[in-house]
């Protein structure tokens, strides 16, 4: 390394009994764009929240411009020019743009704030007033004022998480050349934090990759390194399946014919999707999140009704249908999101044992809390519930139990067709294989299941078949068996052998 | 080194709620007695008169009661909307219209059958308190208005147009030029159960019981919490969450229309701004000592109706019944306060 202006040498931290970064190393080089490369929980948001102070690592020293840093907090990092865009924003939305960029006691163009405000404008190609509010930007124009916000803090090193996710594609190259520039013309040192491939290819110049909380790789060229080594090392080796996949298939349980869909932002999330999955049989979505995958879930489940397109559980048509109408056929949902979709925080979990069912004669005309309390009593023997205290909000439970007591809620009633999207993200290892046994024991009683995952390793376990998900499109469709992890890879990263 | 973090507890009990109540009772008392002695009034004896002459007897007693009615009804109606965490600040205006909807469909109908005629009545009320809290209710839901500001501000409409009504169109020209709209007939008037006490805490009884069935035993109260909890978990569920606060609101602003109803047909007997006295803002601090609790509302309704009764009789021996209204506020202050505690424990952690 040439210049180096941050080193951080065999950083570790963990969250309960989930490392969350083990040993990693990771350096910059001044002046240049830098990509993080990780699925999702491999680790990446951790150790921008250590650079950025937030955290404060268990191991490990850091090294900012010659400085041994013994302790970082966020205000020592800021005057060491460190500074970070969240994924959710953090401006003031009432302020104006001024106000926003110059509100930090670190901000240093307080006297000659028009002639860099027009200067960034050109570079950011923001063409906005800088009295306006910031409550009449549009998502991109916040995004680039986050990032300018920065520049007007006098940070050098600039840590941008999911930049991308919020922007039409146009916005995306825009930000490119933005980048580009500062990078040159500023000598920025830029990290860009992203699970997307194709991204840290066009963006970056050096590229580090994340798996599990370990940094799998280091320093690679971006013009040397191969999309495939970029998929191996992000995926990780894929174990060899342990679960007998000789089940019994019966009649087809649910269909989609077909299905598009255009989202409120007019964008086509969806284009001709088609599946069925057989009583017995576990179908793996596989596919970078944000490529269609929840709302094919959500249109599944009737949570989305203005599609184009089929739905068909058992033999009855439901397209256009809402929720409940699913629920009567038993259709359960795992939604991705666990505590605030499929779990309602700030209520008991009692409630949130009931969600599925509560309206179904089984809780009688009056939901008693005595017929609530038995179902929920059966619920934490059947699936080894540890709950301190059922009237207690649900978020008093750990992440394991919570995502127990969502699968067992959602599988009590035996249903016939099962989605679950990411079921096991962010758990420990024996909740993983907890989760991974109720999948298979559905499998083995009937079930026919929907499992949309990024995880390969899980995929490949459980799927019997697997299609590739890919800018809204079903790009590879393949029986488990014959699939490879490098082809489903290189699907996943948009990529056609 | 060691350090003391707050943290917050599992969950609040029914228990720990009725502790914070009596907490914040006793510090309102302290509070109140300080006052006193303040103005060279001995606490023991202004307080034991104020007990004497709101529960001593079987006509204070019923005195009591009949003030606690209103405040039981509008509470119950507070606690119905905040299922849906939504906050009505307007049941001073939903008793008001409640009265006023009743005093229309008591002028443009007849009906031989008092009795009948009386369950319409009550009825009208109840849909009069509904209507009130209607444009609230729809700016909620179709463009999200806060419901905080809207149902404060038809406090003001509601009592514009009632003075507006007792002034004009309704004015009895009986009441030698006392604002008031003209007596209902004494035939639709609530008969007297003992004492003096209205048949309309028998109503009140009931509507408690309903009131804890909608919210703690119905579906429609379990979808309330759902969607109380979590917009999203409730689409997901197939709950509709703006449904569901729509019908609450209507629900709520019904019941303390009610109380205004039953208020004109055994206190007033017309419309009048004597309609109510503040009930609709003491409901709320009534709805929030008790945590939102039907049968807590029913017990700390009727102990607040007692001390206004209290705090009314005391002024005949020169003690100010503002006396009353300190109590019931720093009750909610303390009761607020030591919730707090009760929420809360100190942990002691080991700093790394």
């Amino acid at each position: 390394m040439k210049n180096p202006i941050l080193e951080a040498k065999g950083i570790s931290k963990s969250f309960g009994s989930i490392k969350a970064l083990d040993d990693v190393d990771f350096f910059l080089e001044k002046g240049k764009i830098h990509g993080l490369l990780g699925e999702n929980g491999a680790g990446k948001s951790s150790l921008m929240n250590i650079l950025s102070g937030i955290y404060v690592p268990e191991k490990g020293t850091l090294t900012i411009s010659g400085h041994l840093i013994k302790r970082l907090n966020p205000d020592l990092a800021s005057s060491y020019g460190i500074g970070m865009v969240h994924q959710e924003f953090r401006l003031i939305d009432s302020f104006s743009i001024k106000d926003n960029l110059t509100l930090s006691k670190s901000n240093i163009y307080q006297n000659n704030f028009n002639d860099a405000f027009s200067k960034y404008s050109d570079i950011f190609a923001l063409n906005l007033n800088a009295m306006t509010p910031v409550s009449e930007l549009s998502v991109g124009e916040k995004q680039k004022v986050e990032i300018m916000k920065l520049i007007f803090n006098n940070s050098s090193i600039m840590l941008l998480d999911e930049p991308t996710a919020v922007l039409t594609p146009q916005e995306t190259i825009q930000l490119k050349v933005s980048l580009e520039t500062l990078s040159q013309e500023d000598e920025k040192t830029i990290v860009l934090i992203t699970h997307k491939l194709k991204e840290i290819k066009d963006f970056t110049e050096i590229i580090y990759v994340m798996k599990n909380g370990k940094m799998v790789a280091k320093e690679l060229d971006t013009k040397t390194v191969s999309d495939t080594q970029l998929i191996e090392l992000m995926m990780g080796e894929v174990k060899t399946s342990i679960f007998n996949k000789n089940n019994f298939k019966g009649d087809i349980k649910l269909e989609a014919r077909d299905i598009s869909f255009t989202n409120e932002q007019n964008i086509k999330t969806l284009q001709n999707v088609s599946l069925e999955i057989k009583s017995g049989e576990v179908l793996g979505i596989a596919g970078v999140s944000g490529n269609g995958q929840v709302e094919l879930a959500n249109i599944i489940c009737g949570i989305i009704k203005d599609f184009e397109g089929k739905v068909i559980v058992k033999t009855t048509d439901v397209s256009g249908k809402g929720v409940k109408s699913r629920k009567k056929l038993n259709v359960s949902y795992i939604p991705e999101n666990r505590l605030g979709v499929g779990l309602a925080p700030g209520v008991s979990v009692l409630d949130n044992s009931a969600i599925k069912e509560y309206f179904q004669a089984s809780f009688g005309p009056h939901l008693s809390k005595n017929v609530l309390l038995n179902s929920l009593n059966d619920l934490i023997n059947k699936f080894s519930i540890k709950a301190p205290d059922v009237k207690a909000e649900i978020s008093t439970l750990s992440g394991g139990n919570m995502q127990k007591l969502l699968m067992g809620r959602e599988l009590i009633s035996n249903p016939d067709v099962i989605i679950a999207a990411q079921p096991t993200r962010g758990l420990d290892v024996s909740a993983v294989n907890s989760i991974h046994n109720l999948i298979i024991d559905q499998r083995d009683k009937g079930s026919a299941i929907l499992l949309i995952s990024e995880d390969l390793d899980e995929l490949f376990k459980l799927s019997d078949r697997l299609l590739v998900m890919y800018e809204g499109k079903v790009v590879t469709e393949i029986e488990t068996e014959l699939a490879t992890v490098e082809n489903i890879g290189l699907a996943m990263a948009g990529i056609n052998e | 080194m060691n350090k003391f973090i707050l943290s917050k507890k599992l969950y609040r009990n029914d228990l720990a709620t009725f502790y914070s109540f009596l907490i914040g009772f006793l510090i309102a008392i302290i509070v109140g007695s300080i006052i006193l002695l303040i103005q060279s009034k001995n606490p023991f004896d202004v307080f034991s008169l104020m007990l004497k002459l709101s529960i001593g007897s079987v006509n204070s007693l019923s005195n009591s009661l009949n003030k606690a009615i209103p405040l039981i009804l509008a509470g119950l109606g507070i606690s119905i909307i905040n299922s849906v965490k939504l906050w009505n600040i307007g049941a001073e205006g939903q008793i008001f219209f409640g009265a006023i909807a009743l005093n229309f469909v008591y002028i443009n109908t007849s009906i031989e059958n008092s009795y009948l005629y009386i369950f319409l009545l009550l009825a009208s009320g109840f849909i009069g308190g509904s209507v009130c809290i209607l444009l609230p209710a729809l700016s909620k839901v179709l463009f999200g208005v806060n419901e905080i500001i809207t149902t404060l501000l038809t406090n003001y409409i509601v009592f514009g147009l009632t003075i507006y009504l007792i002034n004009g169109v309704w004015k009895d020209p009986n009441s030698l030029n006392f604002p008031a709209a003209a007596y209902v007939s004494e035939s639709v008037y609530l008969p007297t159960l003992f004492g003096k006490l209205s048949s309309g805490f028998l109503i009140c009884i009931l509507f408690t019981l309903i009131a804890y069935y909608i919210k703690d035993k119905s579906v429609f109260g379990y979808e309330m919490r759902i969607a109380g909890g979590s917009a999203q978990t409730a689409i997901y569920a197939g709950i509709s969450a703006k449904q569901k606060a729509f019908t609450a609101m209507l629900i709520g602003g019904g019941f303390a229309g009610l109380a205004g109803a039953i208020e004109l047909l055994s206190q007033t007997h017309r419309v009048s701004t004597g309609i109510s006295q503040g009930f609709g803002y003491t409901a709320i601090i009534v709805a929030a000592i008790t945590g939102m609790r039907p049968l807590g509302i029913f017990l700390v309704g009727s102990l607040f109706g007692a001390l206004a009764i209290g705090g009314s009789v005391i002024q005949t021996i020169g003690v100010s019944s503002y006396i009353s209204e300190i109590i019931q506020a720093t009750t909610l202050f303390g009761a607020l306060i030591s919730q707090f505690f009760f929420s809360y424990e100190i942990k002691r952690v080991e700093d790394d």
